[in-house]
């Protein structure tokens, strides 16, 4: 039978990771994080998980230990957040080329200066062109839910690219939520035994990331495009065959809410998504015409299923939690290249930098400024809601 | 849905309490959510946690600002934070104190269960850490749990961490608070004063995440300005200094983590409680018993 546990986000992953059998575990502790790694050791020390965890020195060498471990063809998971990601950068670049569909959870936390241990999405927007996977996810039972579904997606022969799950610092790492936890049999079921691309073996010597001359690199990285494009149909179909085996589905690239007779809609991540979802509902209540669409993945970028959903739309908005310096929150950017040639006029709403709280208000100050943007009065092209003093 | 945020002291075991309320609620097959205030959290420092629950998904993942539910882990903190702020009219509270609900100030009058958890829990733990004695209360004070649900979820909680006879103990303390609870209404005279904070606006902030020693919004900010967190309000107990005795050694100057002991012209040592979290280390670095430690609210 299934159980129901009350889990934080950090556990829920934990608890994902033993239910993948994952073989080799190297690790670096950092807030808020670490909950993760220290679940994952209880569960090895008390015999439900047979694996090797491997304390690492560093964040750089738990990415390198890990891209070690996998290119043995062994199942592997990390876990890390903010300034832990970007001592792993360097080697990052690594699994995406080489091919090692190694899964990696990262507790989003803003990156100093500055220095804080909240939310913000700072750290993994940046490493979006490493050539990772990245998923967003709202609540703990996704978290749960995108770690089988992510090994399933990585370790597909049309995919076999890491795995990078994002989820929101303390709203969901340290926050107890309801999780339904599935048999051990159901995902052995779902998530076949890890098959690798390549495997280091003594016996049937291979060189594996060696260094390549400019006669050869580009068409590697071509390659590397088209996989991740490979990825988009094979994510959605990963998820009809998990809705098929657990009765729950996300909707693949992206979810939609409300978006039936919508005439503005804001495109949001994470766990901004839940909350937006209540300012949605009472805005809905009012007789608004709102809708939200849930951006799940950040690569590979939905673009198609954004111009598809967003076609009758009056006035588009984008919520971002990050910011390149003069040049607006990265989901922004990335939505209108794709809806490049369209004449609904979009908006980028900051909220929620350095972990400030998200509250309904925030949001419903956002749907007000698409409104008027829908009946053709002139807004900004960014805002900073909730900022202190005026733009 | 039904909202509630707990006022505790580091170690007092505020986060557990909401976790497992919101387990005792999963268990009845309700929907809930439970977490701390995300920041630090050191002994003794005043911390918040807050949980959610509710028949349906719970979808806002915000702080709890308007709880239904006030739980007082720690009844000195009514004198130093603003706790009953926000708490909804037709609300309650949950208190831990030897007091009568009818004898309680929180600010705002209201239906108010008290129980002195902190002596359930050192009879029946032998440890003054309240959040399972306090759970016993919060089923008194509303039946959105039952208490059969509260102490399965003690066992499950504390009985995986700390082994069966320790979740049997705390499942224990909770219905003894449950039976000794008293019921009533608390008093609103109190004036429930908003915590002074320094929020500039973006012109105003200072560039380059720095600042110098400087006063902002009635209070001083940059070098220096953590004095002002009288932090001796977290400890247990002070020392008690006995000059006779003392040998001018200055081990307890310098062990002292706060630096709250002061040497004196003639290198006798004074103690500045008002930053002393009574760790005790003076005392026990002490070579001629001149230190001893004694329990705030202790007789002399």
């Amino acid at each position: 039978m299934r159980s129901v546990k009350a889990l934080t986000g950090n556990q829920a992953a934990a608890y994902g990771v033993k239910l993948c059998r994952v073989e080799v575990i190297p690790n670096y502790p950092i807030t808020p994080q670490t909950i993760i790694i220290e679940q994952i050791a209880d569960f090895i020390n008390d015999g439900e998980l047979d694996a090797d965890f491997i304390p690492a020195d560093s964040e750089h060498s738990a990415m390198s230990m890990a891209i070690g471990a996998a290119a043995t063809g062994v199942r592997t998971f990390t876990a890390t957040a903010s300034h832990g990601l970007a001592l792993m950068h360097e080697m990052l670049y690594v699994p995406p080329q080489v091919r090692l569909p190694i899964m990696l959870v990262n507790v989003n936390r803003s990156l100093g200066a500055g220095s804080g241990i909240w939310v913000e999405y700072n750290d993994s927007m940046a490493e979006r062109d490493s050539g990772w996977m990245q998923v967003y996810v709202e609540d703990n039972q996704e978290v749960l839910d995108m770690v089988l579904q992510g090994y399933r997606i990585a370790e597909d022969g049309r995919v076999v690219l890491p795995f990078m799950l994002c989820l929101d610092g303390f709203v969901l790492s340290h926050t107890v939520e309801r999780v339904e936890l599935p048999q051990q049999e159901e995902v052995d079921r779902f998530l076949p035994k890890f098959v690798p691309l390549n495997r280091l073996d003594p016996k049937v010597p291979m060189s594996m990331n060696i260094a390549v001359s400019p006669a050869h690199s580009m068409e590697m990285r071509y390659q590397l495009d088209r996989q991740m494009d490979s990825a988009r149909s094979v994510i959605k179909e990963v998820d009809v065959e998990f809705a098929k085996a657990f009765g729950r589905s996300y909707g693949g690239l992206i979810d939609t809410y409300q978006m039936e007779g919508a005439e503005v809609a804001l495109i949001t991540l994470g766990t901004a998504t839940s909350t937006a979802r209540v300012a949605v509902d009472e805005l809905r209540a009012e007789g608004k015409k709102v809708g939200l669409i849930k951006l799940r993945f950040m690569r590979p970028f939905p673009h198609e299923e954004l111009r598809k959903a967003t076609k009758h739309l009056k006035a588009l908005g984008v919520f971002d939690r990050s910011i390149s310096a003069n040049r607006f929150g990265p989901v922004f950017t990335e939505t209108r290249n794709s809806m490049y040639g369209s004449d609904i006029p979009i908006t980028d709403h900051i909220a929620g930098i350095g972990g400030r709280d998200l509250t309904v208000p925030v949001f419903k100050e956002m749907f007000d400024v698409l409104e008027k943007s829908a009946s053709g009065k002139k807004v900004r092209e960014c805002t900073w809601h909730g900022l202190r003093g005026e733009m | 849905m039904y909202e509630i945020r707990f006022h505790g002291r580091g170690g007092q075991g505020a986060v557990m309490a909401a976790q497992t309320i919101a387990e005792a609620a999963i268990l009845e097959g309700k929907q809930a959510q439970a977490f701390p205030f995300f920041g630090a959290e050191r002994r003794g420092a005043p911390v918040m946690a807050f949980a959610r629950i509710d028949d349906k998904k719970i979808c806002d993942k915000t702080q709890v600002y308007e709880p239904d539910m006030l739980v007082v882990m720690d009844e000195s903190l009514l004198d130093i934070e603003p706790v009953a702020a926000g708490l909804k009219k037709g609300g309650c509270a949950v208190v831990n104190s030897k007091t009568a609900p009818s004898d309680l100030d929180l600010g705002i009058k209201v239906r108010c269960i008290s129980v002195d958890a902190t002596s359930i829990a050192i009879e029946l733990l032998r440890a003054p850490i309240v959040n399972t004695s306090i759970l016993g209360a919060m089923v008194r004070a509303n039946d959105f749990v039952s208490l059969e649900s509260v102490q399965r979820a003690i066992m499950n909680r504390f009985g995986e961490k700390l082994g069966e006879k320790a979740g049997r103990v705390n499942s224990d303390a909770a219905k003894a608070a449950y039976d000794r609870a008293r019921e009533g209404t608390c008093r609103g005279e109190r004036k429930i004063v908003k915590k002074n904070a320094w929020l500039p606006t973006w012109q105003e902030t200072p560039p380059g995440v720095a600042i110098g020693k400087t006063e902002k919004a009635g209070m001083a900010v940059g070098p220096g300005s953590m004095s002002q967190n009288l932090t001796g309000t977290w400890g247990g107990a002070n020392p008690v200094y006995d000059e006779q005795k003392c040998i001018k050694c200055q081990r307890c100057w310098f062990i002292c983590p706060e630096g709250c002991v002061h040497r004196k012209d003639d290198d006798h040592v004074e103690f500045d409680l008002r930053y002393c979290k009574g760790c005790g280390l003076c005392a026990k670095v002490c070579a001629k018993e001149a230190i001893t430690m004694r329990k705030k609210g202790a007789s002399e």
